[in-house]
């Protein structure tokens, strides 16, 4: 079964994100199962390597003005974090 | 008096329809990007509006693209000839909305369509709506395009309905720039952030074309009371769910909830009405829902910036002018009109003046510029009553033949701006800095009447008996107009 394919934002030097331990950031679901929730956005806490098939899911790389990247990384999330008040 | 207006976007539909003013889309069209895609090519070839029945993966839902992306829509919306000229539009816009302001009424929500349904809890999930990705590179589904945001001043209780773009983060969260210039910015950042308090808020799309015009104009008028200006009746609003807030009771869709005080979410980017993605991802400010209601077959208004024409480009030019028309009569100018560039995507503003006394230019630019008005625009063209503010090529011509180089130009420094100016530096944009600038095409007045540069025009430079002649005689020569 093909991984899920997520997409994020990098609005800083690609060099200054850690690859391959634990870290932050913002995600966007690009394959749910319901595609009413494409493009939903979420906090998570994954694991991130530059090469495409270190993790199970490819992560899409845009920068800031929504430029697409020609190659993606790969991502292992490790959960979601619930950064907003409760209803 | 009460105008030809139309209470719901259903009856305007209808409206653009007998005007041949609207294209009805029965293939299913994607919400993402196709949709979008489509709307931009008729903005960009100031096409027909359209009628999409078919929504991919939303069946039930519709959606009406570029609702007022053109002055004949305009004109429909207020009840006029769809071949009304501008100034005609612009002179019925003043009038209507000088006189003296029109309170709304409430009505039963058993008369409100936009209770047909109501989602609360679980059920009001933003994903349950077609929000279109509306283009590729987006930061995320721009469900509120062509809307209005509702919200309260808490000490004054006065209302504001203003367009704050809306990104859709997650099922219950959005989050947009909300500028700290802006109605709603002084209310949020102002009252409730220091106070750590939520802010009641009701986004409300798909409304009657009217009360849209009167979200974008930025008139010192609480927009519900202008909406009745325009209407010549008083709007019909009903109580929200879940605030104390009211929204138009003929909505298609209306989303409650608060904004939530020292919480800050990244947004962006988005193609953006200057015609190009330019604010930065950062965070910003932060919508968390509790309600959604709407009605039955509910239509989703999309609008697609980009570069012109839009309806957020043409409706916002439209009313910055003619309040800055306003102002300057407010204040004795003799200006024979204003006149803003839709194609200037609201960043030019043409002033016509009969030049009554020296440097006139300079004070119509520090009136306009010294206003809650001047962080939206930057350029000031003031001609003389020999141009025509409506005619591009009159007014570049004035530009490139009448404004010195050096003497002509005034710069502003130290300007109010916003994140969106793409000529701006990036900390420029951080920070809202901006930079202003007056070109004055008027003759100074000091030079001798010999040495005045006379224009060389059919209208000018030929006797009245000689017009005349050659008028009556133009198809005989074999011109067809």
């Amino acid at each position: 079964m093909p991984g899920k394919e997520y997409d994020t934002f990098i609005l800083t030097d690609f060099a200054s994100v850690p690859e391959e331990q634990e870290m932050e950031l913002i995600v966007r679901d690009l394959t749910p199962a319901d595609r009413r929730y494409k493009y939903r956005s979420a906090y998570v806490t994954a694991l991130v390597s530059k090469s495409e098939s270190k993790y199970p899911d490819r992560l899409w790389i845009r920068l800031g003005r929504g430029q697409l990247q020609e190659k993606p990384w790969s991502i292992k999330i490790l959960k979601e974090l619930n950064k907003l008040p409760k209803d | 008096m009460s105008y030809t207006s139309y209470k719901d976007n259903r009856e305007f539909i209808k409206a653009l329809e007998a005007h041949g003013e609207l294209v009805t889309i029965q293939q299913e069209v994607d919400w993402d990007l196709e949709m979008g895609a489509i709307v931009r090519r008729v903005c960009e070839r100031k096409l027909p509006a359209l009628y999409f029945k078919r929504i991919k993966d939303y069946p039930g839902f519709e959606a009406l693209g570029a609702p007022l992306a053109t002055y004949r829509r305009l004109a429909i919306a207020m009840g006029m000839d769809p071949h009304t000229s501008i100034p005609e539009i612009s002179d019925e816009y003043v009038r209507r909305t000088t006189g003296t302001p029109i309170q709304p009424i409430l009505v039963d929500r058993k008369k409100a369509p936009c209770k047909e349904n109501i989602l609360l809890g679980n059920d009001a999930d933003l994903f349950k709506l077609p929000g279109p990705m509306v283009h590729d590179g987006d930061g995320g589904r721009y469900l509120c395009t062509w809307h209005f945001v509702v919200a309260k001043e808490p000490d004054t209780g006065m209302i504001n309905w203003g367009m704050y773009r809306q990104m859709v983060f997650d099922e219950k969260t959005m989050v947009g720039p909300v500028l700290p210039f802006s109605d709603m910015g002084k209310m949020f950042y102002g009252k409730h952030v220091p106070k750590n308090k939520p802010m009641p808020f009701a986004t409300v799309i798909g409304c009657d074309p009217l009360s849209g015009v009167a979200a974008c104009a930025p008139s010192p008028i609480p927009e519900d009371l202008f909406t009745g200006m325009l209407m010549g009746k008083p709007v019909e609003l009903v109580k929200c769910e879940t605030c104390d807030l009211e929204v138009p009771a003929h909505a298609e869709i209306v989303i409650e909830g608060e904004v939530i005080p020292n919480l800050w979410i990244e947004e962006a980017p988005f193609g953006e009405y200057t015609g190009y993605r330019t604010s930065p991802r950062e965070p910003r400010t932060v919508y968390r829902v509790k309600a959604i209601t709407h009605r039955n077959q509910p239509i989703l208004t999309v609008s697609n910036m980009g570069v012109p024409t839009d309806e957020g480009q043409l409706l916002r030019s439209f009313s910055l002018g003619l309040e800055m028309r306003k102002l300057l009569e407010s204040q004795g100018i003799p200006i024979t009109g204003v006149y803003m560039l839709p194609e200037s995507t609201h960043h030019m503003v043409v002033v016509g003046v009969r030049p009554a006394y020296s440097n006139i230019a300079t004070q119509i630019a520090n009136l306009v510029f010294g206003s809650k008005l001047s962080p939206w625009f930057h350029m000031v063209i003031v001609v003389d009553e020999e141009t025509d503010i409506y005619n591009k090529d009159d007014v570049i011509h004035a530009l490139a033949t009448k404004c010195h180089p050096i003497n002509g130009i005034r710069k502003y420094e130290h300007a109010v701006g916003t994140p969106l100016y793409p000529f701006a530096e990036p900390d420029d944009r951080k920070w809202s800095r901006g930079a202003q600038v007056l070109f004055d095409c008027t003759f100074p007045l000091d030079w001798p009447k010999a040495d005045l540069p006379i224009k060389v025009s059919f209208n000018k430079v030929y006797p009245k008996e000689i017009q005349d002649k050659v008028l009556k005689n133009w198809k005989n020569y074999g011109f067809k107009d």
